[in-house]
């Protein structure tokens, strides 16, 4: 988990992404951004998404739910 | 240094955030203030009927109607096509890899007669790849990335080289060691006949790199010796070894003795005339180098790896990093003048002699529907995808649009294509009543896929003309500034209306207009309302 919050600070360059923050609550997560996290969760994880999995990764709670279920 | 690229596709994540800007997809209306552009364009990846070949071959009439409207101090760096994926139907049709290769040496052509233009051989970092690593289709259907998006980081790091490629000044002057670099062996103890030139291997490796060296040598780079050696011997193996290639006459100057490195380098630089920092320095022998490194960090030293089967790619390499001709001289300065005038004639005569001529020539046509269940998510889409092209950047989801849609409001949509392809809904526009005979714009979004061609003024007009048809006399409008979209903060300026005020520092501009007139669309488009 503070992996995934490191992981997303780094990508989407907000130091404010915490366990409740959303696309709609940072300001810097715009489709760019978005892609990149994709990209370094699935090359950190070694996973890959499909893209209705990608659409719904919206805010931290979907990522981690995703992410987990995907890992194990 | 900041950069502007015209692209027709996304490539953000390979060319990132950070003073860089882009084109809409395909569009070159606008041509911002700057002095460094690039040109990245790649075919479409699902379009493979005859009418691509004819779509790349617009690529280079756009290119020169940019070429004509940067300065002329720019520098504007063009990557060449490549074949990303391609499938082909008729077994013996190549007419796209024909198209391909006339947009290439096209392009080579310009940048040997333009001093502004640098070609990027893109090919450098695409054969590197499979044709299964190249493209993603996962990521190309999500977020229309043509090269895959798992590339940008290998791209970024290929791209950080290149770019300090194009801006070293060429080096001048090569400094070559003799014993096991330009030879194998040792001449002081192999005598003239015993060392490795000429003959099998690794005699043939050091005459083909010697061969090498001599065609660079043509191109105006200075060849120089530095060794430590007899100078008679040297000057009796380069006279009497019958498969030396590289000979006294070859070399403008040179220091064979016992002295040490740093001295004679710094003698050949004042002899010649030239910069330590337009030097190359290559020895086999390591300490030679680390000398060197420490004491004329200016001067370039190369790794040599001493295998002698090494020393084509080591060649290569030489060049690539310091000796290409990017820049024409001043020799080649007048026929650049010449062929911008020629390039002018030409595009008169040519297709398109303007944008208007460029437009007419796509077949553009718009088909405008309101909201239904099959077209909501595309419009929701719109609104949190766009950022460009986005006067009030209000983001909406489905059930947002659902209820506006209750509350009585008009919302549009548009799919846009031409005679190249379907680029599916890509502008919306939200309408809210004020009063029976007022309405405002909440929001217009245009995809950036679909900018530079005047389908805004199309869609924008055309649902003018059905409120004024409904009896709406009166539309307001507002544009609020974001990071991102201040190609529009003039929008409303330049489709007529009239400014009213603005609020919170020139943040949000308030805007009217009066439905007297019908408004008129250029007879091109091909315009459909679906009421």
């Amino acid at each position: 988990m503070k992996k995934l919050i490191n992981i997303m600070r780094e990508v989407l360059e907000d130091e404010t992404i915490d366990t409740s923050c959303s696309q709609d609550s940072s300001e810097n997560w715009d489709s760019l951004h978005h892609l990149n996290l994709m990209l370094e969760l699935e090359e950190e994880f070694n996973i890959e998404f499909e893209p209705e999995e990608i659409a719904e990764m919206k805010s931290f709670e979907k990522v981690k739910e995703v992410v987990e279920r995907k890992v194990h | 240094m900041s950069y502007f690229i015209f692209r027709n596709q996304t490539i953000e994540p390979f060319f990132g955030n950070k003073d860089v800007a882009y084109s809409g997809y395909g569009d070159i209306s606008i041509i911002p203030d700057v002095d460094n552009f690039i040109w990245f364009y790649q075919l479409p990846l699902s379009n493979f009927d005859k009418h691509l070949s004819e779509e790349i071959s617009t690529y280079f009439d756009k290119l020169q109607i940019v070429l004509q409207q940067i300065p002329k101090n720019a520098q504007l760096v063009i990557f060449t096509l490549e074949t990303l994926f391609h499938v082909q139907f008729v077994g013996y049709d190549f007419s796209i890899y024909s198209a391909i290769n006339d947009f290439n040496s096209k392009v080579f052509d310009l940048a040997s007669k333009d001093s502004r233009v640098k070609v990027v051989d893109f090919s450098e970092f695409t054969r590197h790849y499979t044709a299964d690593e190249l493209v993603n289709w996962r990521f190309y259907f999500i977020s229309q990335t043509v090269l895959n998006p798992k590339l940008a980081k290998d791209f970024k790091a290929w791209w950080t080289h290149k770019q300090d490629e194009l801006a070293y000044n060429r080096k001048k002057c090569l400094v070559l060691d003799l014993d096991n670099t330009l030879w194998g062996g040792i001449l002081g103890e192999d005598g003239i006949s015993g060392i490795k030139i000429g003959g099998d291997y690794p005699g043939n490796a050091f005459s083909c790199w010697q061969q090498s060296l001599l065609s660079l040598s043509r191109y105006g780079v200075i060849l120089t010796v530095c060794s430590k050696n007899n100078e008679a011997d040297v000057l009796e193996a380069w006279e009497n070894n019958p498969f030396m290639v590289l000979r006294k006459q070859h070399f403008s100057s040179w220091r064979i003795n016992w002295n040490d490195k740093v001295t004679n380098i710094k003698e050949l630089a004042e002899e010649l005339n030239i910069g330590l920092d337009s030097m190359v320095f290559v020895d086999d022998n390591p300490s030679e180098r680390e000398l060197i490194r420490q004491a004329l960090p200016m001067v370039e030293v190369p790794e040599f790896s001493g295998k002698p089967y090494d020393l084509m790619p080591t060649f290569k390499d030489l060049v690539d990093k310091y000796f290409r001709i990017y820049t024409v001289t001043e020799d080649d300065k007048k026929k650049a003048d010449q062929y911008r005038a020629y390039t002018q004639r030409r595009a008169s005569q040519a297709t398109f002699a303007n944008m208007d001529e460029y437009i007419k020539s796509l077949e553009i046509c718009v088909n405008i529907m309101p909201v239904n269940d099959f077209n909501r998510s595309r419009i929701a889409q719109l609104t949190q995808k766009t950022n460009q092209f986005n006067l009030t950047t209000r983001r909406y989801a489905e059930v947002d649009i659902h209820r506006m849609e209750k509350q009585g409001w008009f919302i549009f949509c548009a799919n846009v294509s031409d005679r190249f392809g379907d680029d599916g809904i890509t502008c919306t526009i939200f309408l809210k009543p004020e009063s029976e005979y007022c309405i405002s714009i909440y929001n217009l979004i245009l995809s950036c896929r679909v900018l530079g061609k005047g389908i805004e003024t199309v869609f924008l007009n055309t649902t003018l003309n059905w409120l004024r048809d409904n009896n709406i006399k009166h539309v307001k409008a507002e544009y609020i500034m974001t990071a991102k979209n201040s190609q529009v903060a003039d929008f409303y300026d330049r489709a007529g209306f009239t400014f009213i005020k603005s609020e919170n520092n020139g943040e949000k501009r308030l805007y009217e207009f009066n439905l007297d007139n019908e408004l008129e669309n250029k007879n091109y488009y091909n315009v459909n309302f679906n009421k």
